[in-house]
């Protein structure tokens, strides 16, 4: 080992990008009733718990309807956008990039905040779920359009002139030539921005409707006044969850998905 | 024009308006909008009243509460920068230069926090630094301490849950950087007699500065913003300002004051990025990374 002191001391930085992760899915397998750890015995017993909660349950189902609604809006509009900036932008681009990144780099609290206002004075309110569609379809069409324009920044457009020159319609040669190419940067997109969607919290916070609940809603209310490993249990599975999909998308369709 | 190149869609510029409308409406008018609301009179029974007036900013500028508050929670969110830039930039030289069969693992690593949610990750730090939790009594359990140790609910457990919520965003710009500078410059500068220290502080260190300053002012703003980590690890007891806007919000629904608010802490927070930007000579250019 070349570096020893340097090894040593990645080694020790990774330890403590994991432990808040490993604590909270060793927590989840405590038998006791209490939040301790190293854990009093293992048990599935906060797995049952959490399974038959019925709070728990609907706020999964709300996140995961959410997040499908808003990644299919955002990556049709992301992968538009990102057609235009790589083909057609010019002088412009750079203009566009920065526009398209914007949710990205202003501070979320102050777009969830602006948000909420803009729905109540135009009347929307939180009564129904525009405004929190809105606000997710924001936060994740940054992701959509770096991943789809990364991919099409190496589409080459003489195949496109060649479908051209065939008599292929702008449709056909869409579908046909450009799509398939460029499926790696959408579904990679769109899988990113679904798990963007399904851990946002701020925004989620201020527009959703009295009663309603994402995820990690349910959880930051739970955590506020309970302690047991309940809680644990949700996180782990949450966690499994978006694992799960960046393995599936990563390893098994062999994408590779850009987060920045 | 490259507009030929695209070979033949009849306005392509149809593609961007559905674009263009959703950050029109739904950015840039909600943000003029919260301007305007800052500016106006506190309502009775309602979010605000008829007419426009600076009492808030008066308010916000007379009251020492908030102007210590935003304070603090700068100083939490520079410490938390610095803090990421120390601890981050010899794992971001190792993953763009080390010679590790495990690079794959190890960038698998610095990314896995990203996947996991916020929340999640500071309920573990709870976990972590409470009274009750897993270090405090391993200490107690070893005899290092006899009353736990108050690594929760102060701005010494925000900040460290914070610089792990972060560091991959220090960590990932910085990285790019690295890789972008030519290893042969490095060895040049070895080989005319230059020290490993000087061949890092003069070659490394100036080129790698941009992945410096965009993970630096990505980190900070994120952190300025952050209301999960430092709600549930500060508790009631320390608050930063993000925790109190939106806390005030949901309680007292007083939207011209909760604007200014939120506008002060946005305003201070940009002022501070442009003077970090002015010290460190940097050129203005959204980072491709």
């Amino acid at each position: 080992m070349k570096r020893p002191v340097l090894t040593i001391y990645c080694l020790l930085v990774y330890a403590f990008l994991l432990a808040p992760i490993l604590v909270v899915v060793g927590a989840s397998f405590n038998a006791g009733n209490f939040l301790t750890f190293p854990p009093q015995g293992l048990s599935l017993r906060w797995y049952v718990t959490f399974f038959n909660n019925e709070v728990f349950m609907r706020a999964i189902r709300t996140s995961l309807w959410l997040a499908a609604v808003s990644t299919v809006i955002s990556t049709i509009i992301g992968t538009m956008a990102a057609i235009y900036y790589v083909q057609h932008a010019g002088k412009r681009k750079e203009l566009i990039r920065i526009a398209m990144l914007s949710p990205l780099l202003l501070p979320e609290v102050l777009t969830a905040i602006s948000l909420l206002f803009f729905v109540y004075t135009i009347g929307i309110g939180t009564r129904t779920i525009i405004g929190l569609v809105v606000g997710h379809v924001l936060i994740t069409l940054p992701f959509v359009f770096i991943n789809v324009s990364a991919s099409l920044e190496s589409f080459d457009s003489s195949w496109d002139m060649a479908a051209r020159s065939l008599g292929a319609g702008r449709w056909t040669r869409f579908r046909r030539i450009m799509l398939p190419l460029i499926k790696p940067g959408v579904i990679g997109g769109a899988l990113f921005a679904f798990i963007i969607s399904f851990d946002v919290f701020t925004i989620s916070f201020m527009l959703k409707g009295i009663g309603m609940s994402t995820l990690p809603i349910q959880l930051f209310d739970y955590l506020r006044t309970n302690f047991t490993p309940e809680a644990a249990a949700v996180s782990t599975l949450s966690i499994v969850l978006t694992l799960g999909v960046v393995i599936v998308s990563e390893k098994v369709l062999g994408l590779r998905i850009h987060r920045f | 024009m490259s507009a030929k190149r695209g070979a033949g869609i009849a306005r392509p510029w149809l593609l961007m308006v559905p674009a263009v409308a959703l950050l029109l409406i739904f950015l840039v008018i909600p943000y003029i909008n919260i301007v305007l609301m800052s500016f106006r009179t506190p309502g009775t029974g309602t979010p605000y009243g008829v007419g426009f007036t600076i009492d808030n900013y008066l308010r916000f500028f007379s009251d020492s509460f908030y102007l210590f508050q935003v304070f603090n929670t700068l100083w939490i969110g520079a410490l938390t920068t610095a803090l990421c830039l120390i601890i981050g930039f010899p794992v971001a030289w190792q993953l763009a230069r080390g010679d590790m069969r495990f690079r794959g693992l190890a960038y698998g690593l610095v990314l896995s926090p990203l996947l996991v949610g916020i929340v999640i990750r500071s309920y573990g730090w709870t976990i972590l630094l409470g009274n009750a939790g897993l270090i405090n009594r391993t200490l107690q359990a070893l005899g290092i301490i006899d009353s736990p140790l108050p690594l929760m609910y102060n701005a010494l457990g925000i900040t460290i849950a914070l610089v792990h919520v972060f560091l991959p965003f220090m960590i990932l710009p910085i990285m790019a950087a690295i890789q972008g500078v030519d290893p042969s410059l490095e060895s040049a500068a070895r080989s005319l007699g230059a020290s490993r220290f000087t061949a890092f502080r003069r070659i490394i260190l100036p080129l790698s500065m941009p992945g410096i300053q965009a993970g630096c002012i990505l980190v900070f703003v994120l952190s300025l913003s952050a209301y999960v980590t430092p709600s549930l690890i500060g508790g009631l007891r320390v608050k930063t300002m993000a925790v109190t806007v939106v806390d005030a919000l949901i309680d007292t629904f007083q939207w011209p004051w909760g604007s200014a608010l939120a506008l002060m802490l946005s305003v201070t927070g940009a002022v501070c990025v442009l003077i970090f930007a002015r010290l460190t000579r940097m050129k203005w250019k959204v980072a491709r990374s």
